[in-house]
């Protein structure tokens, strides 16, 4: 039973993080690469905010979600600028000065030691420690996430999203402002990894910055990949489909050293073979202006 | 209504505009013509304000625009309709035009899809659509049309966005005889509706018929600004067409 609410918690956490996640890179076509990095900060937020600050669960929360919010505004500021691949190099570079900052900076993030002992969120007096209790806090705020980002994507706003995807110049001939909406939608998908993150923090009471590496933005881009870029529900699928795919391998027994990297190379194949199919479809051929 | 004068514009170290002036009033329709090259898409790109000249000024309604952003010149009136199709493929039809009605209505009386005003902007895109006989297709992906079609789908769209100024970048190419006539019934449609028309056309026939007036360009300036018959009947066009 343990074990089942466990996967429920982490399946809930990666609803958040790729749905999230889905909004930039599939409905807007904008190639982030850096948003483990403010799933990071939210997650460090979150372990310093209620160590050594002692705030309460819903400060931890709000901090979180601004400061990697903020994180995006910076990010968009400069990698929106940056036109089509080097887009993508831009969100990379950010994304490195996140994780040397993590690692370096080690009179804040303590570097690769990480941050134990971050409590659980207390709520009426009573601190989350049963997983079961804190599983159920973890679903309210899935459904409300999920909630919020279904209300975006299917807003005029997301639509916008979605049309300056296709062509920006017909987008802003219709009125728009496509830096700022582009920004705005940056802001919201990297808040809800803020979010995303410092549930993880308080979930696994210890965090380091092994758990926001690179293998972790490959696996976003494989749950967001695999579930259709830009459809709400293929993510939500996928999301438990990848999650939950190499937990079987956990009952082979096997060393816990090979484990990992079989859970990696599970999730390469998987990426790869769907980008092998969907070719076409996922690098459609250049239009010219 | 439009102001054009002398604009320069540099494409790297290209200079693609050298000095283009003209205006036009309201209501007023207006042929471009030009060879391949001669900066008639850049010339449109300007006044949309994707590009910026390095000289001379752009002004709409004796409003100076000449550094206003492409999202706010359109809110002020300024239409475009793409060369290359401005059209959002992987939408629908209706969203192809829900997507125009939203942005003119504003962020907050759109915010709620259940709100009248969300309700009143589907309406009013199927009446569009029906205008150009799409409300057949309205939930058909909007890249499965024709390219008459398309074309159409557009020019409405710019229309139910509430463009003052339709700037037409060879609205019939890659649009079957038969749907050309189809489009230059939309363009009077627009033309009866007192909008002022810029039309970018190699056709000087199907220029002739929207147009009392034409502008020729070449090499990034205009040699004649004259009537349809003028124009057809001097040298120069010749010339810059075939060479002397
Ligand atoms: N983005 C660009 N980069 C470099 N050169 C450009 C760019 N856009 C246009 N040009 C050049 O500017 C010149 C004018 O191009 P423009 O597209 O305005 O011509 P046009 O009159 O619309 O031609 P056509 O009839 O073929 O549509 C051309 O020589 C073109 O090569
Ligand atoms: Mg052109």
């Amino acid at each position: 039973m343990e074990y089942i609410i466990h996967l429920a918690i982490l399946v809930g956490i990666y609803l958040i993080l790729a749905q999230s996640f889905n909004l930039t890179i599939g409905l807007g076509r904008m190639f982030n690469l850096a948003h483990v990095a403010s799933y990071a900060l939210g997650a460090y937020v979150t372990a310093l905010a209620s160590t050594e600050l002692e705030m309460g669960f819903g400060r931890c929360l709000i901090s979180s979600a601004l400061v990697s919010g903020l994180f995006a505004i910076l990010l968009g500021g400069i990698a929106l600028r940056l036109a089509g691949d080097y887009f993508a190099i831009g969100t990379l570079a950010f994304a490195s000065i996140v994780s040397a900052l993590l690692i370096n900076w080690k009179s804040v993030t303590k570097g690769v030691l990480g941050i134990p002992g971050i409590p659980r969120p207390e709520i009426g007096g009573v601190a989350l420690y049963d997983n079961l209790q804190f599983g159920y806090v973890v679903g309210v705020l899935v459904i409300v996430s999920l909630t919020v980002l279904y209300f975006v994507f299917s807003s005029p706003f997301g639509r916008v999203l979605r049309g300056q995807a296709e062509d920006q110049l017909a987008m802003m001939a219709l009125g728009r402002d496509v830096r700022l909406i582009n920004t705005l939608g940056f802001f919201i998908a990297s808040a809800f990894a803020g979010v995303a993150g410092a549930l993880f923090a308080y979930y696994i009471n210890y965090i380091d910055p092994s758990s926001f590496s690179f293998s972790e933005m490959v696996f976003l881009v494989t749950i967001v990949v695999v579930g259709s870029p830009g459809s709400f529900w293929g993510c939500v699928v996928a999301t438990f489909f990848l999650v939950l795919l190499p937990e079987p391998l956990r009952f082979v027994d096997l060393p816990s050293s090979i484990l990992g990297p079989m859970r990696q190379l599970l999730h390469s194949i998987v990426l790869l073979s769907v980008v092998w199919f969907n070719r076409a479809k996922l690098f459609p051929a250049q239009r010219e202006v | 209504m439009l102001e054009v004068s002398d604009l320069h514009l540099k494409i790297g170290d290209a200079l693609i505009l050298n000095g283009v002036s003209f205006s036009a009033q309201a209501g007023d329709s207006i042929g471009i013509i030009g060879p391949n090259g001669s900066g008639k898409t850049t010339l449109f790109n300007c006044l949309s304000g994707f590009v910026l000249p390095f000289q001379g000024s752009v002004s709409l309604r004796g409003e100076n625009i000449t550094h206003t952003p492409p999202y706010l010149r359109a809110e002020l009136g300024v239409g475009r309709v793409f060369q290359s199709f401005g059209i959002f493929r992987e939408m629908t039809v209706l969203e192809n035009l829900v997507v125009a009605l939203e942005s003119r209505a504003g962020v907050l009386r759109t915010f709620f899809p259940w709100s009248t005003t969300s309700r009143m902007i589907r309406a009013q895109a199927k009446e569009f659509a029906a205008q150009v006989k799409l409300d057949g297709k309205l939930s058909q992906r909007a890249g499965m049309l024709s390219g008459g079609q398309m074309r159409l789908l557009e020019i409405v769209r710019a229309l139910a966005f509430g463009a003052e100024v339709f700037l037409l970048d060879e609205p019939t190419a890659g649009v079957s005889p038969k749907m050309k006539d189809e489009v230059a019934a939309l363009i009077s449609h627009v033309q009866t509706l007192g909008k002022t028309t810029l039309i970018i056309e190699h056709d000087i026939n199907f220029v002739q018929s929207f147009s009392k007036r034409v502008l020729v360009l070449d090499q990034g300036r205009v040699i004649l600004d004259d009537s349809p018959e003028n124009v057809r009947k001097n040298d120069l066009l010749r010339e810059i067409y075939f060479g002397k």
